[in-house]
């Protein structure tokens, strides 16, 4: 696969990419460095103007836009509810980093034996994990409420964590029985002439063989966590605690605020984005691909 | 593959209970409410039978939805897949700038869905979106086209959006199944079979089949079952345009207060995915499901 494409067609193809995946973002920052006065303008743009960074101003420090005192300024409403964006990208980052850490700890051991072995309810136990996504979150939302208020985790990080865990595992389990099933036989037929135990097996040879595939699969329920809106919103608690899906909605839905402020917001909530994406690229992906891409 | 004679508990408890906390309970009572009358005005929970059912099934509205969920499905889950598969066998090739390429392709991935709502609306907005704004300054069209709030388009429009955020997962998981494709088979293909496309179809295809059943089921699922994006981007409207059965549940829930019959139409979902999972592992044979 190192044959390399013609030039042209790989500048087109990766341009059309760029365009696609990249392009809408873009657009957002564009619209965060303009007051909407000027966006809704036919003669005046940024070029024009030059970059506007009050509604950044205005999220970290509180300090109103110059654009909101000015008389006839469509749309320039502003809403509290952008300034819970920094807190809320926290928090949902922890989260997310914790149902990560927990997927892999539940999910590795019975990939691995998925994977492995043949045992008794072996079919039953894996149709269930692999069919248990199938039931809509939606139809989910009202009693897993009501068991976490059973429990004493509504309104808690915990009581998110926890339910997010359980939402990827799945996932993490199928993904990872995957990347186990392409580590050769030969490998652990190795291992049983050398009496190592299962957990020898699991622990020295398949964990280290799939170490790269194992992040990504939790770079995955690092995401799943990082991106659900339903349970997040239903569970959170108050401001301090509430997860970024649930402030970006709440700011989304409300018709009132200008569009460089939401715009501002958004962009503030991809740059985490960027450097995670960077990070899984660099560390994780690169790793997974085993040198087979040159860059 | 070897076998263990009893269940191997100790390795499976910790993925399988959190797993079954989350679902067993709540889809029991799921399934014991779609069989009774549950309404929040109304005392007492009579055991009604499959007359939820019949009424929902009956309803204007779960027919548009249910409609509008298979289509959604059908333009979604395919185009992920192909176009993920597309990247995917691009971004091997080396080339000026893949890093960046390579990088920009996994963003949407992590937005949630309200913020992705918001970037689509905007690249669809009718006055000042940059569709129409492009096409304007083409000559393509005259008058804005109101892409989100014409029946038409909206079910398109919404659609396209929801590929967008599922194709980082799709790119990821084929590159890694390309990738473990055996470098010398890929050598001696590409000198016994000049032409690429026969090449892939006979040699890459049959390696990365199971991933290929994996991503059309996930995505299947997740366009069948999906609710942020499109409920951020249309409300469900125009009309009901873009009612997916998820906001059917949720209307019927939440806004009816009629908990039976939500429950009901959750119960109707389920089953269809069912269906829809069994249809693609049949129609696509891979070992992915085999004990060996």
């Amino acid at each position: 696969m190192r044959r390399r494409l013609h030039p042209a067609a790989s500048f087109v193809f990766a341009a059309l990419i760029l365009l696609f995946t990249g392009g809408p973002v873009l657009l957002s920052l564009y619209g965060s460095l303009v007051p909407d006065r000027i966006l809704f303008s036919r003669d005046r743009s940024i070029l024009t103007e030059g970059p506007n960074f009050e509604t950044y101003r205005y999220i970290f420090t509180g300090q109103l836009p110059d654009s909101y005192q000015q008389e006839s300024a469509n749309r320039a409403m502003i809403s509290d509810a952008a300034r819970q964006v920094p807190q809320s990208l926290v928090n949902s980052s922890l989260n997310a980093l914790a149902a990560m850490a927990l997927n892999l700890i539940l999910g590795a051991p019975a990939a691995f034996v998925f994977a492995r072995y043949i045992f008794p309810g072996k079919k039953l136990s894996f149709m269930y994990l692999i069919l248990s996504p199938l039931v809509p979150a939606v139809a989910l939302v009202t009693p897993i409420y009501m068991m976490l208020q059973w429990f004493g985790l509504l309104g808690t990080q915990l009581g998110i964590i926890l339910v997010h865990t359980a939402k990827a595992l799945p996932f993490t389990v199928l993904i990872l029985s995957v990347f186990f099933r392409k580590i050769p036989a030969e490998i652990f037929e190795a291992a049983v002439l050398d009496h190592c135990s299962r957990f020898q097996t699991f622990f020295r040879i398949a964990l280290p063989l799939a170490l790269p595939s194992v992040g990504a699969t939790g770079l995955f329920a690092f995401m799943i966590s990082y991106s659900e809106y339903m349970f997040a919103m239903v569970l959170s608690g108050n401001a301090q605690t509430r997860p970024v899906s649930v402030v970006m909605a709440a700011l989304a839905r409300n018709t009132d605020v200008s569009w460089s402020l939401l715009n501002a917001g958004i962009f503030i909530a991809i740059v985490p984005t960027l450097v995670l994406v960077v990070l899984v690229w660099r560390f994780v992906v690169e790793g997974l691909l085993g040198g087979a891409v040159k860059g | 593959m070897w076998t263990i004679n009893r269940f191997p508990a100790i390795w499976l408890i910790p993925a399988l209970l959190p797993v079954v906390l989350m679902t067993l309970y709540p889809v029991g009572y799921a399934l014991w409410t779609s069989l009774h009358e549950v309404m929040i005005l109304f005392p007492g929970e009579p055991f009604v039978g499959l007359e939820n059912y019949r009424r929902v099934v009956a309803s204007n509205y779960f027919q548009d939805a249910l409609r509008n969920s298979l289509v959604f499905t059908a333009l979604a889950a395919p185009s992920v897949v192909v176009i993920g598969t597309l990247i995917a066998l691009f971004l091997q090739h080396g080339f000026f700038g893949s890093q960046v390429v390579r990088s920009v392709v996994l963003l949407p991935w992590v937005l949630p869905g309200a913020i992705s709502a918001v970037l689509w609306v905007w690249v669809f907005h009718p006055s000042f979106g940059m569709l129409n704004g492009v096409l304007r300054s083409l000559g393509l069209i005259d008058a804005p086209i109101h892409w989100l709030t014409n029946p038409d388009t909206a079910l398109t429009v919404v659609a396209i959006a929801h590929v967008w955020t599922q194709i980082p997962f799709a790119v990821v998981l084929m590159m890694a199944a390309l990738s473990t494709i055996n470098s010398e088979t890929l050598e001696a293909a590409s000198i016994d079979c000049p032409n690429p496309f026969k090449r892939f179809r006979y040699v890459i295809v049959p390696e990365i089949k199971s991933m290929i059943v994996v991503l059309l089921v996930y995505n299947a699922l997740t366009a069948f079952t999906s609710y942020d994006l499109v409920y951020a981007m249309t409300g469900g409207g125009p009309g009901t345009a873009t009612t997916l059965l998820s906001f059917q549940i949720w209307r019927e829930s939440f806004s009816m207060y009629d908990f039976g019959a939500g429950s009901a139409v959750a119960f109707i979902v389920v089953v269809i995915s069912a269906v829809l999972i069994v249809a693609i592992t049949r129609a696509l044979p891979s070992d992915l499901f085999a004990s060996e």
